[in-house]
């Protein structure tokens, strides 16, 4: 098998991760801001961004075993990844609940586990995409 | 004196519950990454060609796994810095 679209394939797959994530977390915040006004979609968005923005870091550093092809490498930079990523989601969440005083906690708890649980939602397409790239 | 011990049983029974939460959320998820892990080991050396299609769907399950530990986290945070249960005892 050619190894030249790795790199495209595997950007790919991130990306619609992100895509989904933005779309769960927004899904949220919408219907917070009609359930309960604008500080629960305030903090709905502020659950998502640390679940997004440790998935975009981590997916930065797994893009960066797309040229190595032996499998232990890999998987060490993937959990590399994972280890990042969660250390941002920790950081962030910590800042969040230290600094924003107006916070609704149920939002932010279900903008968190949208995000979480819809990055996995992409796997969902991967063989099609991977079917056309080839 | 009552509310002040029922503050203190309260933040007590919580730091418990925070730990299980971390703790029992954590043995989870490594769990899950070690079984995914050696499958995803076992699969790269039965078949090398199928690395590039496997790394993305590791990723992706990576996150998966984790989604049940980070929403533990912040259910501890919430528990930790904004906690419901004591707004019992001061109304």
């Amino acid at each position: 098998m050619d190894n030249s679209n790795n790199g495209l394939a595997s950007n790919h797959v991130f990306s619609r991760m992100l895509r989904w994530q933005l779309a769960a977390t927004a899904v949220v915040a919408i219907i917070a801001l009609f359930i309960s006004g604008t500080h629960a979609s305030v903090s709905a968005l502020a659950g998502g961004f640390p679940v997004i923005m440790g998935a975009f870091i981590g997916s930065k550093i797994a893009q960066r075993s797309d040229s190595k092809k032996d499998a232990s490498s890999i998987l060490v930079n993937l959990l590399k990844a994972e280890a990042i990523k969660i250390l941002v989601v920790v950081v962030v969440l910590f800042i969040t609940f230290k600094v924003y005083k107006q916070l609704v906690p149920f939002a932010l708890i279900v903008g968190l586990a949208a995000a979480a649980l819809f990055s996995g939602a992409a796997i969902s397409k991967l063989d099609d995409d991977t079917s056309q790239i080839k | 004196m009552e509310t002040v011990q029922f503050l203190a049983m309260i933040q007590a029974y919580t730091g418990v519950g925070i730990g299980l939460i971390i703790g029992l959320g954590a043995a989870g998820a490594c769990i899950g990454i070690g079984i995914m892990c050696a499958s995803f080991l076992e699969g790269a050396a039965r078949q090398p060609e199928m690395i590039p299609q496997l790394q993305g769907k590791v990723f992706l399950l990576l996150g998966l796994i984790d989604a049940s530990f980070i929403i533990g986290v912040g259910l501890a945070m919430m528990f930790a810095f904004a906690n419901p249960l004591l707004s019992v005892v001061a109304q």
